[in-house]
């Protein structure tokens, strides 16, 4: 299909080839995905786009490697995803994708900096680095006055640019973002966008964004088109903004 | 990750509170009812251990326990006095006789009648008067805590009202008249009927005449004699029974165990503790994962192995176990402080808080058990579900 392919001479971060995906059995089965086919390359901003229920989240959680997919495959940065089993695979994760969820998932107990410190000391690193990395991290999104804040007492536009710090403290690969600006207003959604492009794209890191959100469809590279568990199209974003 | 454990745990602080106050209850009512438990039994053995004096308690061998009354023919006093090893032996009279107060109340009470000249057997510590003071004339002592309770003057004299048996009170036994001579105090007992003590020779005077009268011999091995061969030998040459103090006070408290179902009914209320702990750990537990399930996932998904929120969920479990434990055990310690006088049996040997605490750990790894459990089982695609 015209534009499944990476767009330009960049090295491709993720690869998805015949990707399947069906929830249950029998009668009552649903076929979330049906034989995608897309490529992200480095430095670039790819948008999921499509209604409820299209398989936009299946697919992001497969990229992702949280979720396997039944038939297919799926590559990113080189590594076959499925073929990672247990701690491997959760160490791939850990090292190589960064997370930003539509409800921030922040822990309420630990200040933005220790939010934002999270993957480092899951990967091992000591304490006081990891924050002290956070920091910094939390200075590019803006929040160095607020390292020391709760998330009860920052906005929810502050928490999802916490939530970005996170998701880019351990420089990963592949960024994933599930509605990142749903749960904010327009304004607050159109920064947060804005930050995301300019933090989070970087050579030689992918973003993937699933959105319903129109008004940030000018923000991506290209815009994957999802209806019925199969991409439908691949466009630039004035294209799908039409 | 061990401190965002302990903020994620600190963090919800109704629910911590919660945790630690569940699991306290359960640590305060096992180890306090243990204590209970192991201050009654010891309680079992008060008489023997302040009879101190003897290597070797020698018994009828139906006798099962020390309020046991099967005493033997004299002459086994001289038959364990002939046994290679036995230094010295005395006999010992123990009956249930009543005793008759000056104002005519009367109470059963427990004689005990000590060898004439050694007077080996009696009481730890003297109140009043002295030991010795048996050897007079028709003397008897009484226990000093006991004067104003079990040996109170319930009417008293000429109209004076209620008051303690006092040295210097004659009181009757089968129409003899003993007098009151001195006080003791010794343990507190199980066992609950007054303890007077007179000579072994009075004892027979007064005591209903039988031919057994001798309740037990007590005997002392020469130096570097093991007792348990000396009582072999004892057991071997006579037919009786011979039992070091140790052997003696187990069967006496196995028997009490074994007749008075006081083990079933505390091993119940430590077993409900144990519940208790349990459910309202494990339920409020179980509510602090579910609470934090999207955070676990989110740490799932952001690379933590199921080994490192086991690892979380382990040392949230061991911080609310041990602050709770720590709570009630030294409530139940400060419970032993606060019923010191009271007559409350209280006992916390080391064996009842190590006890107290591998229940605690046990009750907080099957509270944590299910929802580790579920902690491991979080699928992190969940946090794409909003």
């Amino acid at each position: 299909m015209d534009g499944l392919e990476g767009s330009g001479s960049a090295p491709l971060a993720v690869r998805c080839r015949g990707v399947w995906k069906t929830y249950g059995s029998g009668e009552e089965s649903v076929h979330a995905l049906r034989g995608v086919d897309l490529e992200v390359c480095s430095g670039e901003l790819m948008m999921l786009v499509g209604p409820s229920g299209c398989g936009k989240t299946t697919l992001i959680s497969i990229i992702a490697g949280i979720l396997d997919q039944d038939r297919g495959e799926v590559v990113v940065h080189g590594a076959d995803v499925k073929a990672l089993k247990g701690r491997a695979k959760a160490l791939h994760r850990g090292r190589t994708t960064g997370f930003v969820f539509q409800q921030y998932n922040l822990l309420p107990a630990l200040t933005a900096a220790e939010n934002a410190a999270v993957p480092l000391l899951v990967l091992g690193e000591k304490r006081k680095l990891a924050v002290q990395r956070a920091e910094a991290m939390l200075e590019r999104v803006g929040l160095a006055d607020r390292a020391r804040s709760l998330p009860s007492q920052l906005s929810g536009g502050q928490q999802q640019r916490v939530a970005i710090a996170r998701a880019l403290v351990h420089a990963p690969r592949l960024v994933v973002c599930d509605e990142p600006t749903s749960a904010l207003d327009q304004d607050t959604g159109r920064r947060v966008m804005e930050l995301l492009r300019e933090v989070a794209v970087a050579p030689g890191r992918a973003l993937v964004i699933v959105t319903h959100d129109s008004r940030t469809y000018h923000f991506a590279d290209r815009i994957a088109r999802m209806n019925d568990g199969a991409i439908v199209g691949v466009d630039a974003p004035s294209a799908a903004s039409r | 990750m061990i401190g965002i454990a302990l903020k994620m745990l600190l963090g919800d602080r109704l629910k911590y509170i919660a945790l630690v106050a569940g699991l306290a209850f359960a640590a305060l009512l096992v180890t306090q009812q243990s204590s209970i438990f192991a201050g009654y039994t010891l309680r079992t053995g008060s008489w023997i251990r302040d009879t101190g004096a003897a290597d070797l308690w020698v018994m009828d061998p139906q006798l099962v326990f020390t309020e046991d009354n099967k005493p033997m023919l004299e002459r086994a006093l001289y038959q364990v006095r002939g046994v290679d090893g036995v230094e010295w032996a005395v006999p010992m009279y123990k009956g249930w006789l009543n005793l008759r107060l000056p104002d005519g109340t009367r109470v059963t009470t427990r004689l005990i009648g000590l060898d004439d000249a050694s007077l080996v057997g009696g009481p730890p510590e003297m109140v009043s008067g002295r030991l010795e003071d048996l050897r007079r004339d028709r003397a008897v002592i009484v226990h000093a805590d006991q004067v104003g309770d079990g040996l109170l003057l319930k009417r008293g004299l000429d109209g004076e009202g209620p008051r303690p048996l006092r040295v210097g009170d004659t009181v009757g036994v089968r129409d003899h008249g003993l007098e009151v001579v001195g006080t003791f105090r010794s343990s507190p007992e199980f066992f609950w009927d007054p303890l007077v003590y007179t000579t072994y020779s009075r004892a027979l005077q007064v005591a209903p005449p039988d031919r057994r009268m001798t309740g037990y011999v007590l005997a002392r091995c020469r130096s570097g004699e093991d007792p348990a061969v000396v009582a072999l030998r004892i057991e071997q040459r006579t037919g009786l029974e011979a039992r070091t103090p140790k052997e003696f006070e187990d069967a006496t408290m196995s028997y009490v165990l074994d007749k008075t179902g006081i083990l079933v009914n505390f091993g119940f209320t430590i077993l409900l503790g144990f519940v208790v702990g349990v459910l309202a750990a494990g339920q409020t537990f179980y509510m602090f994962v579910l609470d934090n399930l999207r955070h676990y996932a989110a740490l799932k998904a952001m690379g933590a192995s199921d080994a490192l929120l086991a690892r979380m969920v382990f040392v949230q479990l061991c911080v609310v176990s041990l602050v709770g434990y720590g709570i009630g055990a030294g409530g139940a310690a400060l419970t032993g402080v606060f019923a010191e006088g009271t007559g409350l049996a209280f006992q916390m040997p080391w064996q009842v808080p190590l006890v107290g605490l591998l229940a605690i750990l046990v009750c907080a790894s099957l509270a944590g058990g299910v929802a580790l459990w579920r902690v491991l089982r979080v699928d992190p695609a969940l946090v794409f579900k909003s």
